[in-house]
This record gives structure tokens, sequence and C-alpha cells, in this order.
């Protein structure tokens, strides 16, 4: 143990560290506070710890309050009081005297009960803010055991509340506000009295000198309050996270951790759903310009995150995105009424008389509405019944839930409207019931549907992240993300191939060009990624993602099946490997294609009625595969999502039944079921989602021993973005199989095999400057590769020629074709660039020359397989 | 093994014979001369048999294993019924054949087949004497689905101090879930089916909905003697004996083996023939749906995350609305919609997760539920009066009226009904008729919030 033995100048600064109840409910968790107070210490400033009660110990005295009965009460005091005691004697101390007096002081309250004084409030506050007093006297004296002496302070002798003329009793006692304004009388007073102090989150004294309670998130209310009373140097919040991140982790796996913000930004994102500070302690800090930091208990030393006064200078950023759910929202309609005076007065004077608080407004000509946040008073009363009533005599009222508040975060976000047209696409999809925006410029809310944030979440993250208003490349202001710090970590990416092969391109492109070009290897790679997930029974490439004749034949000797779409593929498939298994998924495809699928012995999937309908009798005696619609898309753009009404494919649910019908009367057996959701998907939850579905289906039909869960692996195009987990899709996988093991589980990836296997090698034609563009022309055009017009895919473009030369200039990069859509990629950083030289255009092994068309009669890109 | 042929040529159905043996009944089956198709009940820590029960659980046994024979007679229905040994006796070959005829009749309609004159038990076993009492202890059994039925029987029970202990049949988290949840003891009793069902299913066996709830009442009945107790309260309401349509002259009635006609033929039956003082009964049956939804919605918060009537079985449990409850199957329509006039309404949402009366796409979904052009679907539902009278409400509240399908219902449905059959006032009624024992009649007042 280091010991602490030099005495500190008088003007030593101030840090206070809070710790919560997790942190302070074992002696483990107490010596790790011990740990980074001497630390601080250490570093030669004072130290003021402020604790939360013993996890469990608030919510067990509020029980306690709860009880008519007072046997009850002071048999929940006497376990209280175990708790305290177990933990002294795990921290090998005796009870220290003060822990003993404040345990038969809470006895005693339990037995006299709330209306002994006449003050049930102000009892109920003595009752609960024991537990803080509890867990503050235990930790001094473990604290001064292991030779960091630590002196108890009581904060209601620091901390003063204050009426607010809009506090009720009950307010004032149980979520009572503080006056944080520094007061070095009281710095020194308690400089006085040690270099390391504890004192106790959640209670204050009123001006009666009542205990009163800060209410939710009190401890970090009464660690900033210290901070600014102390003027401290900062204020030090130890929790079990980093600190904020772009997005709530639990559902963006890839969010950032942010490490600087300032009061205002932190202040919106944590009232706009960040769970890990309360919005209420950050108010205290502002004037006296003291920083937050936030810290992880459990890895002191990882960076977390920072809050200041500082604006610092950077480009305006998206910092975060965050959502609130259970929202209802309130929308009235009336012609022509707001304008009268004290309409609208009326109006929300209903929402007072009930009681019921509202966040957002919006407003029309003829609507005005509002959203209410999920309060207990709208969940457990009639309240929002009572209000519509009332609303209902003057206006037309309509009250929409669930919803959820997806807000943006970040400053000056009007000036970063114009780069968030995909992400404005995106909430395009979706039913948006109001959009808000505070002159503040800080956030930028949009009111959806509860039932689509989890999946919408990700998906805006990511748009962010592409469109460039998540500036995730500014390492000054966004840390690693949450999967990295506490996830598997980062996988270790490869570089990609094509780097190796610089000298062998060039050779080639220097030979012809535009012309396509694949690494044998990697396809390999990947069949080998596929084959070591042990969930899945078998796997089919689904060809249309490329049908050259070495890769078909690469994936084929790896025992895996050959999905087809077309008469012409099912020939493709059988030319080059002849022995392989065939599955043949077509859409809105001719009688003769199944007739003709049957005949070569391909397994055949169906997904509409009309063929059991019209041709039956095509089918009977066969084994059928039956695809799906569960109702939903996903994937990396509209045009690549093959789930939900939108969507030509699949077998809607509800035709479900007839299907089966239809298949016994001609004596069909559907064997399998298959869905397949969409393209592009990095988030390996969804197949867990999409299997399970397909099994849960499957239990209702007797004949079911196959399920086809698609294709739609992501790969990942964008820098930093993580590559699908494999090992995390196998445990997912995994469960799900493990509660149905009776279906073999199939899967039909495509692009995922052979997008980054391929690139595009192209030359450079010409070279234009207009206004404040910069053209780059390429031979190979949107006749070679037609994703980035098509889905505004991205794909990284290189100047081989230049490779190691410095990226300065930015580039559109275009092509030939007669097409104002003829663009492979905006705004690239590329080294300066001349006729001639060689371009690269990566991932270009999935869907590029199969889709290559000879518009404007140019020619289209020839392939070539390298091992 | 002898060979695998389809069921559906086989000429007979055989019951060959059953079995206990250390906590473990075996139920075992035949078509023809086919491979053996054995089921296995697995009773958790079963104690031993004592002697005085022995009988009692012998005919218990025997009727679980003619009742559980169902799911495999369904698969190829054959001409004719042989029991090998004993036959049954005339009183229970008359519920046996009543319940295979009335519990596959919507099996039967579905699969264009009719099973009349079809069914029909070997009757000549001799009668035994009536059973005795045998002073089980009074403690109940209470069989726990995950839905709101059996949480609000067993909260009543609760309620008037009786004893009991929740049970059910099979592996479902979402189940152990909720019986956690109401801190009761639990009984979790593992059933498997002959995997030769599922070959048979591959060959093209018939298949089809089966009167489960007969299955798990067999099931109970044996548990109770062997665990020691008095009585089985099911939760299942009045509506479940309504018939959802009438085919070619015969009723067809999803949830026949939840109604009271099947209700008191068991309880009479092991009156007879098991135990004098074995209650068999349905706490719930004098309850319409919305009667019950009320008295769910008033027990407040605890239950709310945690239960689920929809239709899918939930495997996997997660967190979100959608990991409980699909939204598109009748059961989660019903039960929104009766649970909606008796909750607020951002609380019904917080416990769906959307609002599935302000989506179109719901809209047959509904319809069919109010039998508006449609017939009330094959699931576990309330009456269709019951969801125009809950639908009617709902048009009259404010929060609600604006709403998709209510304005619908209020714009197209509503000026086609008689409105003074819109009431919901007499749906929360308790009716007379049940075989409630005395002990546990005060727990009626409780569910009607009396």
């Amino acid at each position: 143990m280091n010991q602490t033995v030099s005495t500190l100048p008088a003007d030593a600064p101030w840090v206070v560290m809070k710790f919560g109840g997790t942190s302070v409910a074992s002696v483990e968790r107490w010596r790790n506070i011990r740990e980074l107070a001497a630390a601080r210490r250490a570093e030669g400033v004072r130290v003021l710890l402020v604790v939360s009660a013993l996890a469990g110990v608030t919510d067990a005295l509020k029980a306690l309050c709860a009880e008519d009965d007072a046997s009850a009460r002071t048999q929940a005091a006497d376990a209280i009081a175990e708790r305290h005691r177990a933990l002294a004697a795990a921290m090998q101390i005796a009870l220290p005297e003060r822990v003993g007096t404040l345990l038969d002081g809470l006895r005693q309250l339990a037995e006299r009960g709330p209306e002994a004084d006449g003050d049930p409030l102000a009892w109920k506050a003595l009752v609960q803010g024991h537990g803080e007093l509890l867990s503050s006297a235990l930790g001094a004296a473990f604290l001064s055991a292991q030779h960091l002496p630590t002196q108890w302070i009581d904060s209601r002798d620091c901390l003063r509340a204050v009426a607010l003329p809009n506090q009720n009793t009950r307010t004032r006692t149980l979520s009572a506000t503080v006056d944080a304004q520094p007061d070095a009388a009281l710095a020194e007073r308690l400089a006085a009295q040690g270099e390391v102090l504890i004192a106790q989150g959640f209670i204050a004294r009123d001006e009666n000198g009542r205990c009163v309670l800060l209410g939710r998130g009190g401890s970090d209310t009464s660690a900033s309050c210290f901070g600014a009373v102390l003027k401290a140097a900062r204020v030090e919040i130890w929790t079990d996270v980093a600190g904020m991140f772009s997005a709530n982790p639990r559902q963006v796996a890839g969010a950032r951790l942010l490490r600087q913000l300032d009061y205002e930004e932190a202040q919106e994102i944590a009232t706009t759903g960040a769970k890990v500070l309360h919005p209420r302690c950050l108010s205290p800090l502002r004037a006296p310009r003291v920083p937050l930091w936030i810290k992880d208990t459990n890895h002191p030393d990882m960076e977390g995150t920072e809050i200041g006064p500082q604006v610092r200078e950077a480009a305006p950023s998206v910092k975060a995105i965050s959502t609130r759910s259970g929202i209802t929202l309130v929308s009235m309609e009336s012609v022509g009424m707001w304008q009268q005076v004290g309409f609208l007065a009326d109006v929300f004077d209903a929402f007072r008389r009930h009681g019921i608080s509202v966040d957002l407004i919006g407003s029309a000509e003829t609507n005005v509405t509002v959203s209410l946040d999920p309060t207990e008073n709208l969940l457990d009363s009639d309240a929002v019944a009572a209000l519509a009533t009332d609303l209902a005599k003057v206006c037309r009222v309509k009250v929409i839930a669930p919803c959820a508040a997806v807000t943006l975060v970040g400053r000056g976000m009007r000036s970063m409207l114009h780069q968030l047209s995909s992400v404005l696409a995106e909430f395009g999809q979706l039913r948006v019931h109001m959009i808000s925006q505070s002159s503040n410029n800080l956030n930028l809310t949009f009111v959806v549907d509860e039932d689509v944030v989890d999946d919408l979440l990700p998906r805006l993250h990511e748009l962010l992240v592409r469109a460039g208003s998540l500036r995730s490349d500014d390492s000054q202001l966004f840390g690693p993300s949450w999967q990295a710090l506490y996830g598997s970590g980062e996988q270790d990416i490869a570089p990609a191939w094509w780097r190796g092969e610089r000298t062998r391109l060039l050779q080639l492109a220097a030979e012809r060009s535009p012309r396509y070009v694949y690494h044998l290897p990697t396809v390999q790679a990947r069949i080998d990624g596929l084959k070591h997930l042990q969930a899945v029974d078998h796997v089919h490439y689904a060809i249309k993602a490329n049908n050259h004749a070495r890769i078909l034949q690469a994936v084929a000797a790896s025992g895996f099946g050959l999905e087809c779409v077309s008469p012409g593929e099912l020939a493709a498939a059988k030319a080059a490997a002849p022995d392989a298994p065939r599955l043949f998924t077509p859409n809105f495809a001719r009688r003769d294609d199944y007739a003709a699928a049957l005949d070569d012995g391909a397994t055949v999937t169906l997904d509409a009625l009309h063929p059991m309908e019209h041709w039956g009798e095509l089918f009977t005696g066969r084994s059928i595969m039956l695809r799906v619609d569960l109702g939903r898309g996903l994937g990396h753009h509209e045009k690549v999502r093959t789930g939900g009404s939108g969507s030509k494919f699949g077998l809607p649910l509800d035709q479900l039944d007839r299907f089966l019908e239809l298949a016994r009367t001609h004596d069909v057996r559907v064997q399998g079921l298959h869905a397949h959701l969409g393209s592009g998907i990095l988030d390996a939850g969804h197949w867990g989602e999409v299997y399970a579905q397909l099994a849960a289906l499957a239990e209702r039909i007797g004949s079911i021993e196959i399920l086809n869960i698609g294709g739609g692996l992501g790969v990942p195009s964008h820098p930093g973005e993580q590559p699908l987990d494999l090992n995390a899709l196998d445990r997912v996988l995994s469960e799900v199989k493990a509660a149905y093991p009776q279906y073999r589980l199939w899967m039909e990836p495509g692009r995922y095999l052979v997008a980054e296997s391929g690139v595009l090698l192209a030359r450079v034609t010409q070279d234009k400057r207009k206004g404040g563009h910069h053209y780059l022309g390429i031979d190979a055009g949107m006749h070679n590769l037609i994703r980035p017009a098509l889905y505004e895919a991205w794909h990284e473009i290189v100047n081989l020629s230049r490779l190691d030369q410095p990226a300065i200039a930015l580039y559109q990069v275009v092509g030939p074709i007669c097409e104002t859509g003829d663009v492979l990629g905006n705004d690239r950083r590329l080294p300066v660039s001349a006729e001639g030289d060689v371009m690269l255009v990566a991932q270009a092994g999935a869907y590029g020359a199969v889709m290559a068309s000879n518009y404007n009669l140019r020619e289209t890109a020839d392939e070539i397989v390298i091992e | 093994m002898s060979a695998l042929s389809d069921p559906r040529e086989a000429a007979s159905f055989r019951f060959v014979r059953c079995g206990y043996a250390d906590g473990v009944a075996e139920l075992a089956y035949a078509f023809d001369d086919g491979p053996e198709l054995i089921e296995r009940i697995r009773f958790a820590d079963a104690p031993a048999l004592s002697e005085a029960r022995r009988g009692a659980f012998d005919a218990a046994l025997r009727l679980l294993h003619f009742v559980a024979g169902i799911s495999y007679y369904k698969a190829g229905v054959p001409q004719r019924i042989v029991v090998d040994g004993d036959a049954p006796d005339a009183d229970t070959a008359e519920l046996l054949d009543t319940l295979y005829l009335h519990g596959l009749a919507e099996f039967a309609y579905r699969n264009g087949l009719d099973l009349r004159g079809r069914i029909a038990f070997p009757r000549d076993g001799a009668a035994s004497a009536p059973a005795a009492s045998l002073n089980l202890p009074r403690r109940t059994l209470v069989p726990i689905g995950g839905g709101k039925d059996s949480l609000v029987a067993i909260e009543a029970i609760k309620a008037v101090g009786g004893e009991a202990t929740a049970v059910w049949v099979g592996n479902s988290p979402l189940i152990a879930h909720c019986a956690a949840r109401t801190g009761l003891p639990t009984l979790n009793i593992g059933r498997e089916l002959s995997p030769v069902l599922f070959d048979y299913n591959r060959m093209g066996a018939w298949n089809g909905h089966i009167p489960v709830t007969a299955v798990n009442s067999a099931i109970l009945a044996v548990a109770a003697i062997l665990y020691g107790f008095d009585s089985i309260a099911f939760a299942n309401e009045r509506s479940a004996s309504a018939a959802t349509l009438e085919y070619e002259g015969q009723e067809v009635n999803h949830q026949w083996s939840k109604g009271f006609d099947f209700e008191c033929r068991l309880h009479d039956w092991l009156h007879r023939h098991v135990a004098a003082d074995l209650d068999y009964f349905s706490l719930l049956r004098p309850f319409a749906e919305l009667a019950v939804t009320r008295a769910f919605a008033r027990l407040g918060g605890d239950y709310f995350d945690a239960f689920s009537s929809c239709n899918r079985n939930f495997r996997i449990l997660g967190p979100k609305p959608a990991d409980r409850w699909c939204g598109q199957c009748p059961k989660c329509h019903f039960v929104f919609l009766a649970l909606a006039p008796f909750l607020p309404k951002p609380r019904l949402m917080g416990i769906f997760g959307r609002n599935l009366l302000d989506d179109e796409s719901q809209r047959a979904g509904f319809d069919a539920l109010m039998e508006y052009q449609d017939h009330k679907p094959f699931e576990c539902v309330g009456e269709g009066a019951e969801a125009r009278a809950a639908m009617y409400a709902l048009s009259q509240r404010p929060e609600w009226r604006e709403d998709a399908l209510v304005a619908r219902f209020a714009d197209e449905i509503l000026p086609q009904l008689d409105a003074s059959e819109l009431a919901l006032e007499p749906w929360l009624d308790a009716a007379d008729a049940h075989r409630i024992p005395s002990r546990l009649a005060g727990a009626l007042d409780d569910i009607r919030g009396a």
C-alpha cells in the first residue's frame, strides 16, 4: 500500500470523485476506490468522494417506507442492517460507531412510522437518506483502515436546498434542487478537515433544517454541486462504462466513444436518451466552468468522456444519435382556432390540469402536436383518457403511440442539413409523425413508430458516418467504438489482396482496360470462413453475384451448392460444376422455367400462390422450398431490400395457410422454408431473428425439414466499418439451433464470397475542372460497374500507378457514358492523377461483370482470374 | 423396426400399452403392425406412489393413454380403433368418442374429412366400482400458459389464500419466466412425442389441430394423484364453449376441450373413476374474455412485461415487446382489443410495442374477430359480439376513436349494427354455470372485482 505522507498546500485544487451503488457494494470495489482515490491524492489534489447507497439499498428503503405495518418496517430495517454488517465483516473492520448509531436511528424511524412527527415526507426523506449515510460511514472506516485517512462529512452540512416556485412540498422534499454557488468559506472549512473526504450523494438540507432528497440521478447531482461549491478542478463520475457514446451501444455496437463534449451537447445527449449521466447534474457546473469527466471504474486507464466549457475549433459534426421510447403524441386538429387569443392557453391548461408535461411541440396552421414522455402518471392512470376527453371538446384529438423520438445531436445542426439527404431518405420510408429542431441549433428530432427504432438506429449511425455528417475520422472528438472497448475487440482487417499484387495488376491493365481481375485465394478464404460456421448445415452460393466458371468450380469443390435464379444460371452452374446440388429460387418466372428446373433435378423454391393455384400438377409428388416474406426488409439501400410489402419477393404470411392447403391438394411436400431480408447486413443478430421466426412458423407445418435463412452477409466497404463477425453469427445461429434442433439450416450467400476478390482496373482518360468540381474521367463507367449509380454503393478507388503519393486532390471519378449518373465515386481524395494512370475500383467481384451492359455500344470489360 | 408405411393407408390404430416407472409414463401406440409410437411424460421429482392411491393412479394413467393417443390417431384416422389388453368400459368409451369427434372437428374440417361414424372406441370392458375419496391434500394445480388467463386465475386463488402450484407441460422459457413471477411453487412436466410421428409427418400424414387442453388435463389428473392435489384449476372462459363455425351440420369449435361440455364430462368421469375428491374445473368458466382482461388489467404492472398470449411459440426470450407478441396472429389482435378498454393507452402500447388498431394492414384480422365478412378465427379468442363491444367502447373514447381501424369501425361497421347489443357491461358479469368447488368460490368475487 502506498502511504500518503506529504501535506497539501492550502490552495491545492479539489477533485470530486463520485461512485455509484454497485461500486460501493463489495469490498473488492472499495479496494478499487481506495486505489483510485490514493492515486488522485498522490497527484497533489484534495479528494472529495461522493458515494451512493449500496446497490439495492435505496430500493429496500423505499419498500420499507411503503409498508403500513411497523413490524414489517423493522424487519426491513433489520435486513438492511444485516447487509451493512456483512460488508463491514468482509472489510475486516469492526462495525464503525457511526454506522451502529445510524442503524439504531433507522430502526427507530421504522418503528415510529411516517406519522409520528406529523411530517411523513420528511420521515420518508430521512429514512431513504440513510443508504448514503451508511455507505459513506463504512467507506470512511475502510479507507482509513487501508492507510488512506479519510474524513466523513455530512452532505447536509454542505449542500443547501432551495425552494423553487414550480415545486410543491413533495418535490421540494423528495426531488429537491440545490443552490450550488462557489463557497470559498466552505471550501476552506472542508480543507481544514483533511485531504481525503467522503460525503453522501442524494441528500441535502433545506431552509428548515430538514433532510431532503435530490431525486433521480441524485448522486451525480450531488457530485456536481460539490464540484461547483468547491470550484473543483474537475468532477469525475466513476461508472461502469467509459463515457458517452455516439449511440446507445446496446443498439449500435459500432457506436464511438465521445472524447469531448461541451456542456450543452452533453446535456442534450443526456436528456434525449443516454443513461450514463443524469441531465440535471450538468447545470451546476456550467457557470463555474468546472469540467466533468466520465470514467470506467473497471478500466481506470481507459480514456473517458470530458465535458467542459470548451467550444473547440472543429468541423461541425453530428455527435450522437439518441432515442427515447415509449413516447405518446397528442395531435390536435382544429380549423383557424390557433390564432384566437387564449385558445392555446386553454389547450395547454388541460395538460396542466391532468398533470401531464409536454416535451416536443410542432405546429401547423390547423394542427398542434405535442409529445409526452412515459411517466407513471401516463402509464398507470386514466390521465390520457381524461385529457383526450377534455381536448375533444375544443378540437379533434388523436393519441398516437407508441412512438420513439430519434434525435441527432451536434452543435451547428442546421449547417449539416445538406449532408443528411441519405438520412432523410431513410426517414422517408417510415411513418414520421413529427420533426422538431430547436433554436439553439443543437438537435434535430424525428418522432417515429417505436417498433422501427431497433433496426433504424444502426442504419442511421452508418449513414451518418458514410455521409460525412458524423466525423468519426476526427480523433479529437471520437474515440474507439464500443465494440473495440468492450466487445470482442476490433477484428484484424487484413490489407486488401491487391496491395500485394500491384505490379501484376499494372501489367494486366497495360494489356487492356477496363478489365476485371478476380483473386481466387480471396474467394477461398471467404469459403473457408463460412465452412467454419458450426450451425450451418449447407451453403448454396448465389451465382448471380458472379458466375465466372472458375469461381463456380472453386465454390463447388468446397462442397457448396449453387443457387440459381434463371434457366441461364442453371445451365451455367451445370456446365461449370455438374455435380454440385442446384437450388432454383426464381421470382415471377415462367411456368416453363420451373418445369425445366424440375427436369434438371434442381430443388425448386416457390414464392407465390400463383404456381400452386394454376400449375399445381407440375409439382405433384415433389418436395419444394417455400420462400415467405416475414414482413420486413433490411439492407444498405432500398433497392436491395427483399423483404416487406414494398418488395416483390416472398409469399405474404397471410397466404401461407392457403398455400399449404393447395400443396396438400396437389400432393406437394413443403420441405423447407426460406426467407431473405436483403443485402449488406453487418449485424449478426438479424439472421438469428429470421431463423427464429422461420422456425416458429415451421413448427406449424409438419413437413418442414430445412430452414433457409438466405444470404445478405455484409461486406464492409467504408473505412472504419467492422466486418461481419462470423463467430458472433455462429453463436447467434447456434442459440436458435439449440432451440429448434429438428431443422437443417441452409444459407445462400452471394456477394459475401466474391466481392472482395474482384477489382475493376481502368485508366484515366481526361481531367476537367468545372466550378468547384474537379472531374477525373476513367475508361470504365456505369456500363461496367453499375452499383454506384444503382445503389449509391461506395467502392474504394485508388490510383494504382501512384499508390504511394500523397492524396491531395479531391476528384469526382466519372466514366465515359452519356449519363449524369455515370459517377463511380464522389469527393475522392487521390494523388494528382494524369491521363493513362491505372485506377483500381475495389470490391468489384460481386454484381460487377454480371450486371454489365454495352450501353452506348461500349465494350464490356473482360475478366481475368489469378491464383 | 418395421418399415414405415403411410399411416393414411392403415386399417387400424392400436392402443398398445401404457406403463409408469420412476417418474416416467410410457404410452405406446401403433398403426396396424407398424413401429410403436412411444410417448413419454416425465414427472419431475416424483414421489413414491402410495398403495392407497395406486388404483386411482392406474385409472388416470389409462385415461391419459387413451387421450394422448389423439396426436397419433389423427396422423392416419384409420377405420378401426383397437385397444390391446382390457377394453374401456362404456362410460369411458363414451367420453373418448366425444372427445375424439369434437376435439378433431377442426382438423377434419380443414382436411376435408368426415369422422362421424369412424370414431368408435371398444366399449365392452368391465365397469369399475365408483371411486372413493382419497383425502387428497387441499391444494390446487394451476396450469400456467404464460397468457393473461392463468395469471388471473392464480392471483384469484392467491387472493383467497388458496394453496397452489403453477404447473406447465413442455419446455417454454416464456412460461417459466411468468411462473417465476407468480411467486408460487412450480412444477414442469416433460412431454416427448414419439419421433416416429415426425417421420410420418414427412411422409404426408394428416396434420392439424388437436385438443391439446384435453391431453394436458389428463396429464394433470395423473399428476394430481401422484403428487397429491385435490383440485386442478384451469383458466378457460365462457367463450371457449362457443363454436367457431358450423360445417355440414357439425359444430366446429377450435377450443372444444376448453369448453364447458368437456369440463363437465371430465370432471364427472374423474369423480367416478379416479377419486371422488379430485375436482377438475375452470376457475374462469363463469366469465367472458372481457371480464378476464379487465381483471388482468387490474393486476397491475408486474406481469405486463412478462406475459404473452401470442400464438407464436417464443423459444428465445428477449426484452422487447416484439420478442413476446408477433402482432400478426388472432391472439395478438384479440388480447390487444380486449385489454384496450381497461388499460391506459400508453400502458397498452408499452406491452405490445405497436398500435395494432392504427395499422390498416391489420384490418382483416380485426374484421374476423368481429365476425365481420368472415368467421371467427380458429383460435382461442373471445366471441364476435364481445370483440364488437370492445371496439364500440373504443369508438366512444376520444383517445382511441381517431385510430385507423377504430375510425373505420365507426364509419363502416357500426351503422350496420344494433347499438343496443354493443354495451360492454353485460360481458363483465359472471354466469352461474361452473364446477368450481365451494372452498375456492370466493375467487370469483376477486375476479369480478366485487
